[in-house]
């Protein structure tokens, strides 16, 4: 699963995935359950590999992986974890207006990892953005999230595909910042676990 | 999966298989039946269908896309090529048939050619994620004897969409597909099919059987019931519908659509798979009556598992009853009503008919996760940094003030749009909406009933859509009320298509702009204006002008969507200027968080600070501030 905020490129993560999946031959199911808008809502999507899954959406503790593009947002789905799931946290937060206008609160990020450990999951953190914006490009924030799910071993998919899917997708100079981006995270992941 | 050629929609490669959105197999789907004229309304979740059509539609010869200006039209353009006999269809979400109802039900009625198929595409939305109502529109199609397709996964999506075109010719009968978000905005591998290629030339013959006078219309209602009955009875040996009889089996499942999908993997999740029969529905309308009998008399307990109302429940119960069978039938009595179903959900109404124990203790995991969930904070969806409904909002909240204390307090009328997120605090926008040209329409009303100002608001898309009758019906009528063209040049909250105040078509043609100030002087709206949100006292000012007017008035509140603005801006290189707050100069009065509410303007250790990262620069905060203290990077 990977859940995050509008405008975080939830949603291509999931696409990419899914593509590279059905590249390397695999059976997909997915799905986004999005708000209206284009920005600013809470998104979450589910990419289920493999043949077994019919439903698009991954049901409760059923979860392998779950990409976290913001912290406070995993709080909303520890009921699709299970013991051996893999957390993946980017740890920048992002802020939202009602908490500007005192309307709501943001955990602080002691409180996330404590109801974390709780679950007994494995958790690897990174600050994805600023790892994103050092290698050049923020934007490029979901790349290193989806370089570090790779860099887990938890995806049954070769990275030669994911990146050639990237490069099919973004053209070849937006891709090799991409692939910059993805590389980072990936050995992030791999020497985390 | 060939490495060499890009495989896209279009690609004529049967076998190879794509990863693909729900809605872009149907587009496939669509290609691969041959469709000639396609037409739709923008709505969510139906957009991406005629997106993805147009997209392909430079690589189909033969083959016409347009974004019509409202389903009814949509419908009626789609019926009309129909007639003229080429494969035709119409593109709506659930609401959307709402509008395009009253040709629809005058459609059905009359008989499809061959080479001629006619399809309404109809995409519910289940949750209501983006829709006011949550409605079944499998209601909508019996009422109008509409056959109806409805497919469980994206590959379904997909085959369905192609067999709606044969079966349409085939019965000679208009057919619908059925989707909901979760087959729409779900992705799957799908394997594709041949695509149909020859194009037949589009041709006319008189034939008053295609006129709706009560002489003919009389007749095509006898052959309608003719024809339905005629579907109802091959409905049995269709495809789509799959009855799986387990010897022994006491539970009995009949799932439909995309609860198909749900209740598989119930039934696996709670090892009951091999100990259970199972009836898929691929065709609601009319339902295989041989294939519900059948699993009724074979099994002790039924139960129904399907979306939003009992439409096949209710049915079912029909069958079982005039076949004077006793089998126990459950549906919404353990299924939800509301909301979208999940694996979940089909979990605990089977366990609820059964006694089975779900495979997880549900209940317990929604108790352990309670306490986190509640510490996430809310994140309703807001409009964009930079947005101008924001602006126009604020200048329209400006106006009131202004005019309050001689005329009253306001009512806000509004409509559906991008724009329905001012609603929310600050900005508190609209007090009432109910659907697309509401904002104009309702204001008409709640003028003729409170001595109170109204202003309707609606979109540009919307004004075309369906503002534009409301617009006369004030002057008409000489009713006062103000009303805002929100005018953003494009459809922005479906993702930006084009309409007749863009200049250009869905196939990217050029084309004559139709701008919604002409419409409103060529409609003798006696006060028009147009303004340019982001000059904020000029703006006010006019509003309140045109809310003393005593007697209708329009404005046009005109800047283009800042997500079009901020990739033009990309294209051509051009940076913009963030601004930022200048703590020696702000008082702390909070008009800028109060007001406005961007989400660039934060909140930080009691000081008012702009995320320069969000700022879109649009300089509004800055004209509002009472003291200046807001000022924009390189020194203005």
């Amino acid at each position: 699963m990977i859940c995050g905020v509008g405008g975080q490129g939830v949603v291509t993560m999931s696409e990419l995935l899914g593509s590279a999946a059905v590249g390397d031959g695999q059976r997909v199911k997915g799905s986004e359950i999005l708000g209206m808008a284009q920005r600013g809502g809470r998104v979450v999507s589910s990419v289920r590999i493999g043949g077994r899954a019919v439903a698009p959406l991954t049901p409760e503790t059923a979860c392998d992986v779950m990409l976290a593009a913001e912290p406070s947002e995993v709080l909303h789905y520890l009921g699709y974890l299970n013991k051996d799931s893999l957390v993946i946290l980017n740890m920048r937060r992002l802020i939202p207006y009602t908490v500007v206008l005192g309307e709501s609160k943001y955990p602080d990020l002691e409180t996330i990892m404590n109801l974390l450990s709780v679950t007994g999951v494995k958790v690897v953190t990174l600050d994805a953005t600023r790892i994103a914006s050092d290698a050049g490009n923020k934007r490029t924030t979901n790349m290193v999230m989806l370089g570090a799910l790779f860099g887990s071993g938890r995806v049954p998919i070769r990275v030669e595909t994911i990146k050639s899917v990237i490069s099919e997708r973004f053209g070849v100079r937006v891709a090799q910042l991409n692939h910059k981006a993805f590389d980072l995270g990936y050995d992030l992941a791999k020497s985390a676990l | 999966m060939g490495k060499s050629q890009k495989l896209t929609v279009s690609s004529d490669s049967p076998g190879s298989t794509m990863y693909l959105l729900g809605n872009a197999a149907i587009a496939r789907g669509a290609i691969e039946a041959g469709v000639q004229v396609v037409t739709a309304y923008p709505g969510t979740p139906s957009s991406e269908i005629t997106e993805t059509l147009i997209e392909a539609a430079a690589a189909i010869p033969g083959m016409y896309v347009e974004w019509s200006v409202n389903e009814k039209v949509a419908m009626e353009v789609a019926l009309g090529a129909s007639i003229c006999g080429v494969r035709s269809m119409a593109i709506m979400k659930s609401v959307g048939v709402n509008v395009a109802h009253d040709p629809l039900m005058t459609a059905s009625y009359m008989p499809v050619k061959p080479n001629s198929g006619f399809v309404l595409v109809d995409a519910d939305d289940p949750s209501q994620w983006s829709s006011q109502t949550e409605q079944d529109n499998r209601y909508i199609a019996e009422h109008a004897y509409l056959p109806v397709l409805e497919p469980s996964t994206v590959q379904e999506a997909k085959d369905m969409m192609k067999s709606a075109f044969d079966l349409s010719e085939e019965f000679g009968q208009m057919f619908m597909l059925r989707t909901v978000t979760r087959i729409s905005h779900a992705h799957s591998d799908v394997r594709l099919g041949e695509i149909k290629k020859d194009k037949p030339q589009g041709f006319f013959e008189r034939d008053l059987q295609y006129t709706c006078v009560p002489e003919y219309s009389r007749r095509n209602r006898t052959t309608m019931l003719d024809r339905f009955k005629k579907i109802k009875e091959a409905a049995n040996d269709m495809p789509w519908n799959e009855l799986s009889l387990v010897g022994g089996a006491k539970l009995g499942v009949v799932a439909c659509g995309i609860s198909y999908a749900y209740a598989i993997e119930a039934l696996r999740w709670m090892g009951l798979e091999d100990k259970t029969s199972v009836l898929k529905i691929g065709t609601p309308h009319p339902l295989p009556e041989r294939l519900v009998r059948q699993l009724l008399e074979s099994v002790g307990l039924v139960l129904v598992v399907e979306e939003v109302e009992p439409f096949v429940e209710n049915h079912v119960r029909i069958i079982a009853n005039s076949a004077a069978i006793t089998t126990p039938i459950h549906g919404k009595d353990v299924v939800p009503i509301q909301f979208e179903l999940s694996v979940r959900k089909v979990c605990e109404a089977i366990s609820k008919v059964t006694g089975v124990s779900t495979p997880v203790d549900f209940a317990a995991i929604d108790e352990a996760v309670k306490e986190p969930k509640a510490l996430t904070p809310s994140r309703p969806p807001t409009l964009c940094t930079g947005c101008p409904h924001r602006a126009s909002y604020y200048a329209i909240n400006r106006a009131m003030r202004k005019v309050k204390e001689d005329l009253g307090e306001h009512i806000y009328t509004g409509d559906i749009g991008c724009y329905s997120l001012a609603i929310y605090p600050p900005l508190d926008g609209c007090d009432i909406a109910t659907c697309m040209g509401s904002g104009f329409g309702l204001a008409n009303g709640v003028a003729r009933a409170s001595k109170r100002p109204v202003l309707g608001t609606l979109g540009d898309s919307t004004f075309f859509h369906s503002g534009m009758p409301a617009m006369v019906n004030a002057v008409f009528n000489n009713t006062r009320i103000t009303m805002v063209v929100l005018d953003n040049s494009a459809t922005a909250m479906t993702g930006f298509q084009p309409h007749p105040g863009t200049g250009v078509t869905a196939m990217g043609e050029q084309t004559t702009r139709i701008d919604p100030e002409d419409v409103a002087r060529a409609c003798k709206v006696p006060f028009v204006a147009v303004i340019d949100p982001f000059e904020v006292k000029h703006s006010i000012e006019v509003l309140e002008d045109a809310i003393r007017f005593e007697g209708p008035a329009l404005v046009v509140s005109r800047r283009p969507c800042e997500i079009i603005a901020a990739s033009q801006r990309r294209r051509n290189g051009e940076q913009i200027q963030p601004y930022y707050v200048d703590r020696d100069v702000c008082t702390k009065c909070d008009l800028c968080i109060d007001a406005l509410g961007c989400p660039a303007i934060l909140v930080d250790g009691g000081d008012i600070m702009i995320d320069r990262t969000e700022c879109a620069g649009c300089g509004v905060c800055a004209q509002i501030c009472p003291v200046k203290a807001i000022k924009q990077d390189g020194g203005k």
